[in-house]
């Protein structure tokens, strides 16, 4: 039933395929940076390494794909907090090779996650940083991952101006709408684990074209769990249902959210908890929805693979769960 | 929902997952007992962590993570540190290899293709009409059209063919290898699309039962196993009228209606054989003419297949009355005198328990048949010969059960009592759990054909299920089965468009997440694109194959597709780059490449600005390279008419004229001839345009041109000397 795709070297901590499911990339705690690609297009056989190279002294904790309308590039999240963009091109009748176009960090705050979306006109990076900031970075020129220019920061807050303490993140969780191929405004959901509660609740965030700015246009959370650190988002792909469909992971479990479609006057989305399920005990440590959004996977630190569905009544389940085995 | 194990509603968990699709309902019990599947990946613990991602369709691929080993402890070194997986969530039916899988399932497309187009074809013609229902007099001709022609494609292998001089005993013979998939689609055909056999469902029963029975073996025992193991004795036999087993064997056989088979394993028996004739008159008599009754049993139902025994009969009265005259002549024969002669007493009881068979008698049936569903058919056979309802069938089915209760269930009974039950749902669910996607996404369409009730049913747009009906669940849960592997994708959207409300949605990420790098399949996706009318779509697709080219250094391609796609804003920085390299001077190899650009660039897009002004540039700087020594006048007459031209045109962004003139300036500085190259008034354009960009330089928002400092300075000066040997040329 599992079949064997590849094996990995020693020291290799996160991977990440990209957007076609085609090429593979892996980063290892000694900063190396490896991609495999499949041998034979049509099949999905055996994986060959087309890239391996050190680029980084520190552990990379993270690999995120650009969205291939801008090339065939990756993020590197690095344990110290510094991002930096690889992109595969070839130059100036140069052979095709991994070089690197940008590095993003500072020296106040750590990178903890960066997620790629795109609007209607370019691309834009979201990363959430340790001191509770969100970033979001835009492409200056959709040919060239080397310019980028600071759109907007802002925490992740209901009410800007918030006054509360230093904050210090664990690690943040940020899931794009994903984009179907017409033409919308840009949104993404974002969630903190922090010490501080106002940050962690998961809110969602839409770009507003009239004023250029952010604005929160939903919060996933009820009441008593607004506190609650956040482990894990992810936003579903909708193929035509009437809502949206985000899925939030806590320490209290995996909540189904449904948003709405039309804002209320306030430009706030009504939101509905469908389900608060319970299955990975303690953390959860990614959640992915398939094509359909019909079915979620997440993996957690009990070691699982597990699988969610809703059935005819709407009701979501755990519908069947995988146990690494040696 | 795609390819999952899953509970069914009646609270049997489920243990395998190669059978799928799951919807059902779940109870709250079975919700407790979640399946736990082994994710066997080779590597020693300790795990440090998994990543999971889904690939195409629904296959999950797991990477999996341990620590990494700490360097100088002598083990770090060639030590593996993890391995990616992946895990299909469908296998399909482990009865039919993958490579029939995907036989079926491009067989099945044209049919449901054809009947899709049927049935939107009819309800545009009953647009308008009161009832807007498919369901004209003829609809269940075209489901039955298509459930025979996808019934063809679940035929099993064929079994090698019979000898041609037929052993005598050989008391049964097979064309083909069933199939469980093949039984349960013909069950369905029989209750709910075959309107013209209505009327003989219960024979089609018995049908039914003959061809399949061998499937229940796995879990039941049955006649059919019987009949083998009774054949693989036979050849040893001397006396066989005295072996038990014969006499049970044919009474099964009898029970469930194989009539030839009886009959000619009744010729077998020993009173037939010449020498015995004589002595065992009364005996063999008493075989015929029980062998007579069997050959002559009335069956209500229009021909018999070929080669079968009994009297078919049409219409209901003739039937009866044949029956009524069937049953007397066993009933005399039961109480004929010649049975007390007749001193083999295997043979009298052997015959004897045959006649109850016949007569009905409900405890010889129960004896002789194997398992309930055998006891079952034997009632439609002997006791209830007439058409009876499906609710009056549910209750005898029950009752059967009662007799003879199962100890594990076989995946074709679940699915018969779902039918008999009338209960959609539990139908549903049943094909669903043990068949799979394609299953349910195709025996759907026999399903609506069932009933108004089950129509209406299925195709009830559901709030549950993000406003889709469950017709259009299955098929876009057998889509994206379908979509999990390279070689059956294309048949997806076939399912896909089929689906009114989110099939579009997901066709459209389905053709999104297909590989761009290969010519053919980027062909193939854009021919997708164009049948089903999804432009944005395939100027996406276009877009990353245009990206994808021009950043691997395929920038001829790279323009080619972003032109397909008519990415005006890509297109334009490109042009942008093209203009940077305006004034500068660049070797040949590489404006032999900036002026390819500059063809494809030109040959339709609009987009690109001031490409015109790129041309006449690319013109004059041929020209200007073909004045290499100072003796070709010619050209150099001709450079200095593009740069004229260049000059004049109001296309020429002013930025480029200081590099344009400088670019220019041994044209201006000309000493072969006498002559100077350039006369008083196209001197004195030059010079005014020097002077307009003086004033120009003076506003905040001019760009100056990274030239050397003293560009203008010796460019002024050449077009004053030039002025002055035009002036006095003149």
């Amino acid at each position: 039933m599992a079949e064997p795709l590849l094996t990995l070297d020693n020291g290799t901590t996160c991977s990440s395929w990209n957007f076609s499911g085609t090429r593979l990339a892996t980063g290892s705690a000694i900063g190396t940076l490896s991609i495999f690609d499949f041998r034979d297009p049509a099949s999905s056989s055996s994986l060959r390494c087309t890239f391996k190279s050190g680029v980084h002294d520190g552990n990379i904790v993270k690999v995120v794909w650009v969205p291939p309308e801008y090339g065939d590039a990756v993020a590197c999240i690095l344990a110290d907090g510094t991002v930096s963009l690889w992109e595969e091109v070839a130059e100036d009748s140069q052979p095709l090779q991994w070089k690197m176009c940008k590095s993003f960090g500072s020296s106040s705050s750590k990178v903890l996650d960066v997620q790629f979306g795109m609007s209607l006109t370019s691309l834009k990076m979201v990363a959430a940083c340790s001191d509770g900031h969100v970033r979001v970075h835009e492409l200056l020129d959709p040919l060239e991952l080397k310019n980028w220019q600071l759109q907007a920061e802002f925490q992740n807050v209901i009410e800007s101006g918030s006054a509360f303490g230093k904050a210090l993140c664990l690690s943040a969780s940020i899931s794009w709408k994903p984009h179907n191929g017409q033409c919308q405004e840009s949104s993404f959901v974002l969630g903190f684990n922090s010490n501080t509660s106002e940050l962690n609740s998961s809110k969602v965030w839409e770009f507003d074209q009239a004023h250029q700015r952010w604005l929160p246009v939903a919060e996933l959370a009820r009441p008593e769990g607004k506190g609650d650190q956040v482990y894990a988002v992810a936003w579903a792909p909708n193929i035509g249902r009437p809502h949206e469909t985000i899925a939030v992971a806590t320490h209290k479990g995996l909540a189904i959210w449904h948003i709405g479609m039309n804002p209320d006057p306030d430009g706030r989305l009504p939101v509905e908890r469908v389900a608060l399920l319970s299955g990975h005990e303690g953390e959860v440590w990614q959640m992915e929805w398939d094509m359909s959004g019909m079915t979620l996977a997440t993996t957690g630190h009990d070691g699982m693979v597990r699988l969610w569905q809703s059935n005819l009544n709407g009701v979501w389940h755990q519908q069947a769960a995988f146990e690494s085995k040696s | 929902m795609p390819g999952v194990a899953s509970d069914s509603g009646d609270g049997r968990s489920e243990v395998s997952v190669s059978s799928n699709g799951a919807l059902v309902p779940i109870s709250t019990e079975a919700r407790n007992s979640i399946v736990v599947y082994p994710l066997h990946h080779g590597l020693e613990p300790p795990i440090a962590r998994l990543a999971i991602s889904w690939s195409r369709g629904n296959s999950l691929r797991v990477s999996v993570f341990r620590p990494p080993s700490v360097e100088g402890s002598g083990e770090s070194e060639g030590q593996v540190g993890g391995k990616v997986v992946e895990v299909k969530l469908s296998d399909g039916d482990p009865e039919i290899s993958d490579a029939q899988w995907r036989r079926i399932a491009y067989g099945s497309v044209s049919p449901f293709a054809l009947l899709q187009s049927r049935r939107s074809a009819i309800s545009s013609l009953s647009w308008g009409s009161a009832s807007t229902s498919p369901y004209h007099l003829d609809w269940w001709e075209y489901v039955m059209e298509y459930s025979k022609d996808i019934s063809s494609l679940l035929s099993g292998p064929k079994l090698p063919s019979n000898p041609i001089i037929e052993d005598s005993k050989t008391i049964f013979k097979k064309g083909e290898e069933p199939t469980s998939l093949k039984a349960a689609w013909e069950l369905m055909e029989l209750f709910y699309a075959d309107k013209q056999s209505q009327a003989w469902l219960p024979e089609r029963l018995v049908d039914w039962l003959a061809d399949y029975d061998s499937l229940f073996s796995s879990t039941l025992a049955t006649t059919h196993s019987k009949l083998v193991d009774f054949q693989n004795v036979l050849v040893n036999l001397q006396v066989i009228e005295d072996n038990p087993k014969y006499w049970e064997v044919m009474s099964s056989a009898l029970a469930v209606g194989w009539l030839d088979i009886v009959v000619k394993m009744l010729r077998l028996h020993g009173s037939y054989q010449l020498d015995q004739l004589s002595n065992r008159e009364i005996e063999n008599g008493l075989v015929e003419a029980v062998a007579v009754l069997v050959s002559k049993m009335p069956r209500l139902r229009p021909e018999s297949a070929a080669g079968q025994l009994g009297d078919c009969l049409k219409s209901k009265p003739d039937f009866i009355k044949a029956w009524e005259k069937w049953r007397s002549q066993i009933t005399k024969l039961d109480c004929s005198a010649f049975w007390i002669q007749c001193n083999n007493h295997q043979t009298r009881e052997g015959l004897k328990n045959m006649l109850q068979i016949m007569l009905g008698n409900t405890e010889s049936l129960c004896t002789a048949t194997c398992n309930w569903i055998e006891l079952f058919i034997s009632h439609f056979l002997y006791i209830r010969p007439f058409t009876m309802g499906v609710d009056s069938m549910y209750i005898l089915a029950q009752k059967c059960i009662q007799l003879k209760p199962v100890s594990s269930a076989h995946r074709l009974t679940g699915l018969m009592i779902g039918i008999l039950g009338e209960n959609t749902e539990v139908v549903l669910a049943e094909c669903s759990r043990e068949y799979g996607p394609w299953m349910v996404a195709h025996a759907i369409e026999l399903l609506t054909a069932g009933s108004e009730h089950a129509e209406i049913l299925l195709h009830e747009e559901r709030h549950n299920l993000g406003g889709i009906s469950i017709v259009e669940l299955h098929r876009l849960v057998y889509a994206q089965v379908l979509s999990s592997h390279a070689l059956t994708w294309q048949i997806a959207p076939i399912y896909l468009t089929s689906c009114m409300k989110q099939g579009m949605g997901l066709l459209e990420i389905l053709l999104y997440k297909q590989p761009v790098q290969h010519n053919e399949m980027l062909l193939k996706n854009i021919e997708i694109c164009r049948l089903y009318d999804l432009y944005h779509v395939s100027s996406n697709i276009m877009k990353v194959a245009g990206v994808y080219h021009w950043k691997h250094g395929r920038i001829g391609s790279g323009v080619f597709w972003l032109q397909q796609a008519q990415d005006a804003i890509r297109l334009h920085k490109i042009a942008q780059q093209l203009f940077d390299s305006v004034g500068k001077s660049i070797s040949d190899e590489s404006f032999k490449q900036w002026e390819g650009l500059i063809e494809l660039l030109g040959s339709e897009s609009k987009t690109a600005g001031g490409l015109e002004f790129l041309r006449k540039y690319r013109d004059f700087k041929k020209s200007l390279q073909r004045v290499p020594g100072e003796k070709s006048i010619d050209a150099a007459r001709e450079a200095v008419q593009s740069l004229i031209l260049l000059m004049k045109n109001p296309s020429t962004p002013q930025r480029f004229w200081l590099p344009l003139l400088y670019d220019s300036l041994k044209l201006l500085n000309w000493q072969d001839q006498d002559h100077p190259l350039l006369n008083v008034s196209e001197t004195n354009l030059l010079l005014n345009k020097l002077q307009e960009l003086s004033l120009a330089r003076l506003r905040p928002d001019f760009i100056e041109p990274s030239l050397p400092p003293n560009a203008l300075s010796s460019v002024r000066l050449a077009l004053a000397t030039n002025l002055g040997r035009a002036m006095l040329d003149e």
